[in-house]
């Protein structure tokens, strides 16, 4: 297992290099010279000059590269010219809400999967089985920003609710209960989305579980039908839902992004697309860097809770 | 007394509806088991082996799939109870041992775990008192290190020591009727060996009866009292196993005999199969099913199923039109 991980681990390393090249040199595929691309147009000659000197324009590009990695790694990566704030404050006020309503739609999506998809399993072709599979059919088949787009539309207008802006926001520790009343909408779409993968992908593992023959065999112990779902079907049946879990959050990063601007909540999303508007560029790169590396490390964390849910995985 | 038998088997069936239509994979099957009396169920791949055992305990698949007949196991009426009645005597009355042990496991699961189940589920013992009955199971069927053991997955234990696991979980909450499906078709011949006479030996131990299934008669020959032989979900033959081995009177027996490895001629190296492909279950004639591969087959063969009928031998009996004549053993080793 430690060998397996180690191996992940490295290939992790190698795609967060390249991550890295990736967004450092966004910078030269823009117009124009990167000091005025970093600055905006308005900046003063003395500003050029003084960045130009910082960020080492002089040099090739390849020592760039490492001054640049270097203010990465201590946490420098820039300040925004348009709120005069680091890029880095900036992120972490923003990232926060991400994560909330990721985590509090992960946490619906899955609540609401595993048991019907254990009920739909236990009986294919039942009511339930039928019905939820014609739904998921349905909602799989629409794209998920469509989907997302529809249901907040949808729901926002059947609940009156509006968009109160950006400014309306409240951390989860100042106010708790208004900060999940103005993030519930935005994760009820994404776990809806997600929902609707992780049923369809468990339904089908159990399926395939239940004809195991080591389910014949815990039957033949005389447990209960409950026990076998739970303690025999559930863990084999659950790496592809891991594994899809784990691909389905990286697009719920960028999913989130477009309920957030619908619904103007001041995360990631909302922050990164103002950030393109008004060509604040190292905020720009910062949350691109930022998502790609959260991304890298949601795969890595999903790799090891599979590796311990199936032991077989690394054996392999 | 017949009150006392342990298993009565009466005209069990188990019909599968199949997209090609129902396909009865036993049809009509009966007998009965004394306690502590090992009985073989042989017959080649195929032949309704399997189905008929998991019939027995009603471990029968649970959907699409019929029983009628009955199967009393120790006074219980399988055939008809309920999924939660039938876990009453799982376990307990009647275990099984899986043919194939890389898929009879959880493979996600510790092997202490999947001992310890059965215990704490069905005999409601502490985790503690489990764990330390689970290790004694390990090493009753002779695993070394069982402590060690006890947390191991599956898939780290050989083939052989995997069905020792099997046969641990089977005995964990004593049994008084063991189903030994195949017990060793999928291991290597010298382990093969070990396990069958790990069975005897708990049997003996711990007061069983046993119904060991196997298409090889080489592995019941010295193992069991007696015999029935199966044939597209029929019994064609039962008798005492020495009945089955010398005076068999019904073709499939002899050539199932033929194609045992350990009991055939020597100068048959290489395992011989019976000629023709066993039959369509889908599609099976009112004849006798065997008679589109007998050599000895007639029109009435073709035309009429014959029934089970006594020979001379008490308990012995047969079901076929043309039998091999009563003295067939000269033939034989
Ligand atoms: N669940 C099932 N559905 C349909 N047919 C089945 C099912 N299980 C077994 N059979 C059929 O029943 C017949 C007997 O199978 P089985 O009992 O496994 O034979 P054996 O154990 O003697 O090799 C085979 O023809 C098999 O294809
Ligand atoms: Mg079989």
């Amino acid at each position: 297992m430690l060998r397996y991980l180690t191996k992940r681990l490295m290939l992790l390393v190698g795609i967060v290099f390249v991550i890295s090249v990736g967004s450092f040199y966004l910078i030269h595929l823009l117009p124009g010279n990167p000091a005025t691309v970093i600055l905006g147009f308005g900046a003063t000659p003395e500003a050029k000059a003084i960045l130009y000197k910082q960020l080492g324009l002089s040099k090739p590009i390849y020592l760039q590269y490492f001054v640049w990695l270097g203010n990465i790694m201590r946490g420098n990566l820039g300040i925004s010219f348009i709120s005069q704030t680091t890029v880095a404050s900036v992120i972490r006020s923003a990232l926060p809400i991400d994560a909330e309503i990721i985590v509090i739609s992960q946490i619906m999506a899955f609540a609401a999967a595993i048991p019907t998809a254990m009920r739909s399993a236990r009986k294919p072709d039942g009511i339930l089985d039928r019905v939820l599979g014609a739904t998921s059919f349905t909602l799989l088949s629409i794209p998920p920003y469509i989907l997302i787009v529809v249901l907040v539309l949808f729901i926002s207008l059947k609940l009156g609710v509006s968009a109160t802006g950006p400014s309306a926001y409240v951390p989860f520790a100042t106010d708790w209960i208004t900060n999940l009343e103005s993030l519930s909408l935005p994760a009820f779409t994404l776990a809806t989305v997600s929902y609707v993968i992780y049923y369809r992908v468990l339904r089908s593992d159990l399926i395939a579980t239940l004809q195991e023959e080591f389910i014949t065999m815990a039957r033949s112990k005389g447990i209960s039908q409950r026990r076998i779902m739970w303690r025999h079907a559930f863990r084999p049946s659950s790496v592809a839902l891991l594994g899809a879990a784990s691909v389905n959050i990286g697009s719920l990063l960028a999913a989130g992004f477009v309920v957030q601007y619908l619904l103007q909540i001041p995360g990631l999303g909302y922050t990164l697309i103002l950030a393109i508007n008004e060509s604040d560029f190292l905020v720009v790169q910062g949350i691109v860097l930022t998502v790609s590396v959260l991304v890298v490390a949601i795969n890595f964390f999903f790799d090891f809770v599979i590796n311990i849910v199936d032991p077989r995985i690394s054996r392999e | 007394m017949s009150d006392d038998k342990l298993l009565v088997v009466k005209d069990l069936t188990t019909t599968f509806a199949t997209a090609g239509g129902d396909l009865a994979a036993v049809a009509g099957v009966s007998f009965d088991l004394e306690r502590n009396e090992t009985l073989g169920i042989v017959g080649e791949s195929g032949s309704g082996k399997t189905v008929l055992s998991r019939t027995i305990m009603g471990l029968q698949p649970r959907v699409n799939t019929t029983v009628t007949g009955s199967s009393i196991i120790d006074g219980f009426e399988v055939v008809g109870a309920s999924e939660n009645e039938k876990r009453t005597i799982w376990g307990t009355e009647v275990a099984m041992v899986f043919q194939d042990p890389m898929t009879s496991l959880n493979p996600v699961m510790r092997i202490g775990k999947q001992i310890d189940e059965a215990l704490r589920v069905r005999l409601g013992m502490n985790r503690k008192d489990a764990k330390a009955r689970a290790i004694e199971l390990l090493e009753l069927v002779g695993i070394p290190s069982p402590v060690q053991r006890y947390n191991a997955y599956p898939g780290q234990l050989s083939g052989g020591m995997r069905q020792r696991v099997v046969i641990a979980i089977a005995l964990a909450c004593s049994p008084k009727l063991l189903m030994a499906d195949e017990p060793t078709t999928g291991l290597d011949v010298t382990i093969q060996a070990q396990i069958l006479n790990l069975l005897d030996e708990l049997k003996e131990r711990l007061e069983m009866s046993v119904i060991l299934v196997t298409h090889d008669l080489g592995v019941v020959a010295t193992r069991t009292s007696r015999i029935v032989v199966m044939y597209a979900g029929r019994i064609v033959e039962t008798g005492t196993t020495r009945d089955v081995f010398y005076h068999h009177r019904m073709p499939y027996t002899r050539a199932l005999l033929e194609s045992s490895p350990k009991v055939s001629n020597k100068s048959h190296t290489r395992l011989i199969t019976i000629p023709g492909r066993p039959p369509n279950l889908l599609n099976l004639s009112d004849g006798c099913s065997f008679a589109p591969r007998c050599k000895y087959a007639t029109d009435q063969c073709h035309l009429v199923r014959p029934e089970l009928q006594p020979s001379v031998e008490p308990g012995h009996s047969f079901a076929c039109w043309n039998p091999l004549p009563v003295n067939a053993e000269a033939t034989l080793p």
